[in-house]
């Protein structure tokens, strides 16, 4: 497995979403200055081994329950963003006690009461990208991540985890119809963190989570799609930090 | 070299302007669009067309099935070779096929097609499939699970014919924990096996491997001639030598009284080259359907588009065969010896081809090209 580690402090586990692992971006070098940063690559993306054998996202979060217990990273907070967040979502409810404090960003895994998770396998990469940001002239690191067209390396890579993604998520699409009925046992303090314009996952999963887990809050940030630790890295890395440090609350 | 005929059932009733305004025909365009009244007719239309196919001495009657899509209305490959199977005499039924990756429930299948064999006197050849990538979204099948559905929905049918029940199924895909069908094929040990192919070298092994007909799809010659050679590779790693019999080939072709008919006939096939395959790649290979190997060759089996060339570029390329039936059986004997094929399914009907020219046809096929062909 493919492991970005660094940075000082509490560990943090960092579960990227269904585009793949972006690496040592801005959003996670701020939160390096306070947290010792582990991001792994999951199964079956990136330059991960493969994982044939996986069938689900609760595979997945088993898999990072044994990895952090392997790793002997003791009892971490937990971040995760889009099939990441549903990935720790899983976690938490398997295993509550295994980890500190939760973060999910614009994670999947329920059934929005109201509209639909876009079906991101319709669409090209192309397509994906233009839908996943809400405006990309706001982004800092649009040149170093979107503006080079990819390498044949990248584009299996791409490959590698568009398919991974579908293994894990195809049907019930992006979602585990009785992950609901599991969230009141999280008492973890959790952070819900959307973007206001995200148009794959609507808003109203973060009400329904912040609704379930009995000690979530959920902060939506304006003029944000679907990738806040893409588009808004500052303002992302300070709402995280200061709710991993405790400093969010009276 | 044997005759097939063969007709995708379509569903040409709307206007093309509605047609053109939705990125694809299959799974987008509104169900809004089907004709219930013409399609009452076009069903019994085309069963008397197949049923005239046989009276005339084809040798086989292909079936195929599609879902989400007007280009073919034929939603039930069983369920049509069971209605042949009872008002034709004499043609074998080949159902080409059975989309097996999409398939929850092989046990039943495996009945289905034995009762058709059963009803038929024998006459079933069960052609099995993975399907084009629309169907994978019809059904909600997981597309990365392809190729080993497909692979063991085959093995539990061909186990529900040829093992004595009861016994259990516990794979990865498919479980059933009490199989004992009681319906079981009249063909022993069961109904010869066929295998279509456009581009995955993988499958065109396993059919060497086990001795299945394989039959290229609307190919180039040359793209056939490898797959062929794959398939070699799968009958040469158990010892089994490879003849005409094993190997087919699939184009589009009609006839008619003069050379002017038959090519305004032939031009309703490209309606089914161009705008019935147009649509977003992700429709027609989601994520994980195909292996890298099939997918590169994938690219190599279609260095153009059909939906890019002329009905002229695909007459003169064989896509398309149109002419007297002395032309036809002339072009249909160049195919064999380009392919060394024993077996040629012709597309026989398309789009709004009517109803008086594809009879037509399949008579003037049956006194004149049959005869001459059979030889070959």
């Amino acid at each position: 497995m493919h492991t970005w580690v660094g940075g000082q402090g509490a560990p943090l586990l960092v579960l990227h979403g269904a585009g793949g692992n972006r690496g040592w971006t801005r959003a996670l070098a701020a939160l390096a200055e306070d947290y010792t940063i582990w991001a792994p690559t999951h199964p079956g993306f990136g330059t991960s081994g493969d994982a044939e054998w996986m069938e689900g996202i609760d595979d997945l979060a088993r898999f990072y329950l044994w990895f952090i217990d392997v790793a002997g990273i003791g009892r971490p907070h937990l971040l995760g963003h889009s099939i990441g967040g549903w990935t720790a979502a899983e976690m938490a409810v398997m295993s509550p006690g295994a980890i500190d404090r939760l973060v999910l960003v614009a994670p999947v895994g329920l059934k929005p009461e109201a509209g639909e998770i876009r079906d991101v396998f319709y669409y090209t990469p192309l397509q994906l990208r233009e839908l996943t940001v809400h405006d990309p002239a706001t982004i800092p690191e649009w040149e170093e991540l979107f503006a080079r067209p990819p390498t044949p390396a990248e584009q299996e890579i791409a490959v590698r985890n568009r398919e991974m993604t579908a293994r894990l998520t195809w049907k019930p699409y992006m979602h585990n119809p009785r992950l609901a009925h599991f969230l009141p046992r999280v008492s973890n303090p959790t952070l819900i963190a959307w973007g206001r314009e995200d148009r794959i996952v609507p808003v109203v999963c973060g009400e329904q989570y912040r609704r379930l887990l009995p000690n979530a809050t959920l902060t939506v940030l304006d003029r944000c799609g679907h990738l806040p630790p893409i588009e808004q890295p500052d303002a992302y890395a300070r709402l995280v930090r200061d709710f991993l440090t405790g400093t969010d609350r009276p | 070299m044997k005759l097939y005929y063969f007709s995708e059932m379509p569903h040409h009733e709307f206007p093309d302007a509605e047609g053109d305004k939705y990125s694809s025909l299959r799974l987008e365009l509104p169900n809004r669009f089907f004709d219930r009244e013409k399609a009452a007719a076009n069903y019994r239309r085309y069963l008397t067309e197949y049923e005239l196919a046989d009276r005339v001495g084809f040798d086989g009657l292909m079936i195929n099935e599609h879902h989400s899509t007007p280009s073919c209305v034929n939603v039930g490959a069983n369920m049509t070779a069971a209605i042949l199977a009872r008002t034709t005499q004499r043609a074998k039924l080949l159902i080409l096929g059975n989309i097996l990756p999409i398939e929850d429930n092989p046990v039943r299948m495996a009945e289905q097609i034995a009762m058709a064999d059963l009803i038929s006197g024998g006459r079933v050849l069960s052609g099995f499939v993975r399907g084009v990538g629309v169907e994978t979204w019809w059904a909600n099948t997981n597309p990365v699970h392809n190729r080993e559905r497909f692979e063991e929905c085959h093995d539990l049918i061909l186990k529900c014919w040829t093992t004595p029940g009861p016994f259990r199924w516990e794979g990865r895909h498919y479980h059933f924990r009490h199989v004992n069908p009681w319906c079981l094929p009249l063909q022993k040990p069961h109904p010869p096996v066929w295998v279509p192919g456009t581009a995955s070298p993988e499958t065109a092994v396993w059919a060497g491997r086990l001795g299945y007909t394989y039959v290229p799809f609307l190919v180039p010659f040359d793209i056939a001639r490898e797959l062929f050679d794959f398939y070699r590779q799968g009958a040469a790693e158990v010892g089994r030598t490879v003849t005409p019999d094993d190997l087919g080939f699939l184009i589009c072709a009609v006839t008619a009284d003069t050379r002017a008919r038959a090519l305004e006939a032939g031009r309703h096939f490209v309606w089914r080259m161009g705008p019935t395959l147009r649509g977003p790649a992700e429709y027609f290979s989601p994520p994980g359907m195909r292996s890298r190997a099939g997918a590169q060759f994938a690219l190599k089996a279609r260095p153009r588009s059909l939906a890019t060339m002329s009905y002229e570029e695909l007459v003169a390329e064989h896509f398309i065969i149109a002419g007297t039936p002395d032309e036809v059986a002339d072009r249909f004997a160049h195919v064999q010896r380009q392919l060394g094929v024993g077996h040629l399914l012709l597309e026989a009907q398309e789009s709004r081809m009517d109803h008086p020219t594809t009879m037509r046809s399949i008579e003037l096929m049956g006194a004149k090209v049959i005869p001459s062909v059979a030889a070959l």
